[in-house]
């Protein structure tokens, strides 16, 4: 059947890591800093083959050799004792580089095991290692390697092995504070429900996690490690005959290459050292953005003008719909063939196209779809609160009879709150922890209106409140004192704070509980009959509209499904996906009917299907759907569906 | 031998400490999560517990899967008392009990293969040690998951699955164990409407399949209609009314079961309806109210209610609800 094969197959499967790899490429800071570290790790490595002297004969050397300045023979120059500078700072580089390396393989051992453990176990064990770890932490750290070393037989692996000891504790913080945060996923629980052991769950829930923090740390700790040793060894602490470039410093610096003005022998280690701090700082932050996507910030930045312009259709003007309340009330926004894409780059998601609706004073207008389909960002777009990469490409958002497509941010912003304003899901969760939700409502008031009269404030607060069902008493109470409930009433009040017109609510009840969401929804019926609030009500849940609803809009994928006033949609839908959606809820009045589903999920508005967005999920679907997308047909007045069923059913 | 009952649970109580006696109380504090719960599930049946937020079902459910201690009563698993044993013991039973979670996105761990999770399990108990034969579980797992072709699946990762798709993941993940028992914690309360019904469906498959007894655990009456065979409604820590799914969605007798059922909406604009809209919330289960706990919301409490906490009254054999307008 052609409806088949429409199911998209799906995408080669990407693993974490050759996505890791795709990204790490991308980013130009991470392989600067690698290419830079491979530079002087190749040159350790081989210091044999390439440098030109051996650094520890004598042979060959005459007096006039001494503090020689860089030629051609010698590149950087010569040193006190006449050998060549660039050879030691190649076999330098071997040393300080496993010095480095090990030195830092010892700290993330150590920081590693104490913070997963202390993060995973908690309690007495927690108490003790990180106690030592603060311990550790407020020892300064010079003195005791000094001691540490000048007590010991100065040698390479003695200085490793201080450094490695000494040098854990940041390490240790920073993974206790991420397998504590890794600990309280669900996920962790769900293994112990399998019953998986302590042991189990370390290895395969909290390291693979952990461990991305972890190399980051690792590449920080290396070129402190490094620099450690340049110290110890500047001190004359390391052991004289392994060159390090801190040795190199030392020895320049104690015998004399200033007073001769022999600057190349200084020079040549600094260089080194800088060198490998910057590609290893360079390497760790490019890592940190790639490990962690979260700091880039570039799907922020603006896209570029779009290649597409939005293949505007007129919309049936006789659909506009009546408002169903009174035959006098106003419109107060009428959304004309919106479409809005997200560009990047040179690619554009269509996320709305061409979609239409007409709000009256004192209505509630349900916005019905999936997660997915666009509702959100049909929402943003009326409020231009669009991220920076998403634009309306075409249409008019009427309000007042000013376009808001076309106004300017300062006058945009004027509108936005005062006029139209919004709440979003999980809205209770954005109020400021530390001040009283009173204080925030009252920063709500003045921000938007500096005019407001200080002796009113105080009542203005009480009467939103009471608006929306909280006593008085409670406006000095912190966020935390209120339940999930009330914050959200909360939120409300704020938003109403500058008596809006019209008042969006993004899916305001999603993860209430069922009698929060009947207060909730009770208390948005009540403020529009008593406010003339207009209401857009953007859910997933056909039921929860049906009860307060006067029309309906159903999106799918990013258009039109069906738009209808409330009763038509629920007594004569003729959309198969308002239909289906229908069907998914559960009638409690015929409890024994088996519940229905849709079979698949929606469209990824990057792979939107040729013909109808729906099709691959239509029960209905026939030849046509797959290959031509359906218009909107009119089927009577103020009544529209996007479904090639629908042709030549109008009156 | 056979036992009637999968699990049957004895007057269970779950306290949790709450702050030490100070300067200003001289006595402990502590949370009634679970305050005395009884309750018995036959094998391969579906029992529906229905509260709101804080009403214990959750840390009942952790109770029960022994992730939390339980502080009085006993939980009995098909005849044998399990509510204090020792850890191996207790490993044993997880392969009986197993557990879905409420939020799909979060309950998988995103670094791991579908086959990585499926097999886990497997692993843990040392089961299937043979590759060949524990590839065989794991694909007929995810196949009565409803994941087809199972092959499919195996290479990808939580992040490329939609979150019906990954809610099947996490049952096919404790399905591989062949349970007895699954506890399935708002399995369905994070997916959108349109989509429930699929996880629902899939449950009540396996329990006819498999013969697998459910605790379907949810704060709305709705979406559990037809699949459960019995209804228990819990409040602060108690179960306030059981019955069977057709005598508490249709005779309701407790006035919490009524006003949670009134406020599910129809979806028939001519059907608008009269709901109760309890106000407040549920009370912290710190300092219980006294006499019946749901007096202080319930829009029917008489002067007696205040001062007598009333038990489970019988309505009929299978119907029992907790509150002192049935006495008379």
């Amino acid at each position: 059947m052609a409806v088949q094969e429409l199911e998209l197959k799906p995408a080669v499967p990407a693993s974490p890591l050759t996505g890791f790899w795709k990204m790490f490429r991308e980013n130009r800071m991470a392989v600067a800093g690698l290419v830079m570290l491979l530079v002087i790790v190749f040159a350790a490595v081989f210091a044999d083959v390439i440098a030109p002297y051996n650094p520890r004969s004598y042979e060959g050397i005459q007096s006039g050799d001494i503090y020689n300045p860089p030629s051609a023979t010698h590149w950087f120059g010569t040193d006190d004792a006449g050998k060549d500078v660039f050879s030691s700072f190649i076999f330098g580089a071997r040393n300080s580089l496993i010095v480095g390396f090990f030195a830092a393989f010892i700290s993330i051992f150590i920081g590693g095991t104490f913070g997963v453990l202390a993060g995973f176990y908690g309690g007495r064990i927690e108490n003790f290692l990180m106690r030592f770890t603060d311990l550790m932490l407020v020892i300064p750290d010079l003195p005791l390697i000094v001691i540490f070393v000048a007590l010991t037989k100065p040698s390479l692996w003695n200085i490793i092995l201080v450094i490695g000891l000494l040098g854990w504790t940041t390490t240790a913080r920073i993974v206790r504070s991420q397998t504590l945060a890794v600990k309280s996923r669900k996920f962790v629980l769900r293994a112990r429900a399998i019953g998986a052991g302590n042991g189990h769950i370390i290895l395969h829930h909290i390291l693979p996690l952990v461990m991305p923090i972890l190399v980051v740390n690792a590449i920080l700790v290396i070129s402190l490690a490094i620099l450690s040793e340049s110290t110890l060894a500047f001190l004359g602490l390391s052991d004289p005959l392994a060159i390090s470039w801190g040795q190199m410093l030392n020895f320049a610096f104690g015998r004399g290459a200033m007073s001769v003005g022999a600057w190349w022998a200084l020079v040549a280690p600094g260089f080194g050292i800088v060198w490998v701090v910057l590609a290893l700082t360079l390497l760790g932050n490019g890592l940190e953005q790639v490990l962690n996507p979260r700091l880039e910030a570039h799907h922020l930045m603006p896209g570029r003008l779009p290649v597409w312009g939005g293949e505007a259709e007129s919309y049936p003007a006789t659909a506009v719909r009546k408002s169903r309340r009174r035959k006098d009330a106003a419109m107060v926004l009428d959304v004309r063939n919106v479409s809005v894409a997200y560009v990047n780059g040179n690619s554009q998601v269509k996320a709305v196209q061409n979609v239409s609706f007409q709000l009256y004073e004192g209505e509630l207008i349900g916005l019905v779809g999936e997660s997915g389909c666009g509702k959100t960002t049909l929402m943003l777009a009326l409020l231009r609160l669009l991220p920076a990469a998403g634009q309306i490409v075409n249409g008019q958002i009427l309000f007042d009879g000013r376009d808001l497509t076309s106004l300017s941010e300062a006058e945009i912003s004027d509108i936005r709150w005062k006029d139209i304003s919004i709440v979003f899901q999980g809205a209770m969760n954005a109020l400021n922890p530390v001040r009283t939700v009173g204080d925030q409502i009252k920063e709500a008031i003045v921000k938007h209106n500096p005019a407001f009269p200080q002796k009113r404030l105080e009542t203005r607060v009480i009467e939103l409140l009471g608006l929306v069902g909280i006593p008085a008493a409670y406006k000095d109470h912190f966020p935390h004192q209120y339940s999930g409930g009330m914050r959200q009433r909360a939120m409300i009040a704020m938003a109403l704070s500058c008596n809006p017109k019209i008042l969006i609510a993004d899916e305001p009840t999603t993860a209430l509980d069922v009698m929060i969401q009947a207060q909730i929804l009770d208390l948005l019926d009540e403020l529009r009959a008593q406010l003339g609030l207009a209401i857009i009500f953007v859910t997933h849940d056909l039921g929860v509209v049906a009860e307060m609803c006067d029309s309906v809009l159903v999106m799918y994928g990013g258009v039109t499904a069906e738009y209808a006033d409330v009763d038509t949609i629920y007594n004569s839908p003729r959309h198969p996906y308002t239909q289906e959606l229908l069907k998914a809820f559960p009638d409690l009045s015929r409890p024994e009917r088996k519940l229905a589903f849709i079979p698949g999920h929606p469209p990824k508005l990057d792979a939107l299907p040729p013909g109808c967005r729906f099709a691959p999920r239509c029960s209905q679907a026939f030849e046509r759907c797959v290959s031509e997308m359906p218009r909107l047909y009119e089927l009577k007045a103020g009544h529209v569906a996007s479904c090639h069923l629908a042709e030549g059913k109008s009156r | 031998m056979t036992q009637e009952y999968a699990l049957e649970i004895r007057n269970l109580k779950k306290y949790f400490r709450a702050g030490r006696p100070g300067w200003f109380s001289r006595f402990e504090k502590y949370i009634h999560a679970v305050d005395g719960v009884d309750l018995q599930l036959r094998r391969g049946e579906v029992v529906a517990l229905v509260g709101e937020s804080g009403c214990g079902k959750s840390t009942l459910a952790l109770t029960l899967m022994l992730l939390e201690e339980a502080t009085e009563g006993n939980i009995l698993f098909e005849g044998r008392d399990i509510t204090h044993i020792s850890a191996r013991e207790r490993k044993a039973i997880r392969q009986r009990i197993q557990m879905v979670f409420q939020d799909p996105y979060e309950s998988l761990n995103p670094t791991q293969t579908i086959e990585e999770i499926v097999t886990e399990p497997l692993i843990v108990h040392g089961l299937a040690l043979d590759g060949n034969e524990r590839r065989q579980r794991v694909l007929r797992a995810l196949e009565d998951a409803g994941l087809k072709p199972a092959e499919d699946y195996l290479h990808r990762y939580p992040h490329q699955l939609s979150g019906g798709q990954r809610q099947r993941v996490v049952i096919a993940g404790a399905l591989v164990l062949e349970p007895h028992i699954l506890l399935a914690d708002e399995p369905v309360s994070m997916l959108d409407v349109s989509i429930r019904a699929e996880i629902i469906n899939l449950l009540a498959d396996l329990r006819r399949t498999r013969g697998i007894s459910v605790i379907f655990i949810t704060h709305d009456l709705g979406t559990i209609g037809y699949f459960a065979d019995r209804v228990a409604v819990m409040y602060l820590g108690r179960i306030v009314e059981i019955g069977t799914m057709r005598e508490v969605l249709k005779k309701p007798k407790h006035p919490y079961t009524q006003a949670l059922l009134s406020v599910i909406p129809v979806p028939n604009p001519r059907m608008r309806k009269k709901r109760v809209i309890l106000q407040g919330e549920t009370p912290n289960p710190i300092d219980l109210p006294s006499g019946c706990r749901f007096h202080p919301r319930c829009p029917m409490a008489l002067e007696v209610c205040r001062q007598s906490d009333p038990a489970l009254l019988k309505v009929t054999e299978t119907h029992h609800a907790a509150c002192l307008l049935l006495v008379k």
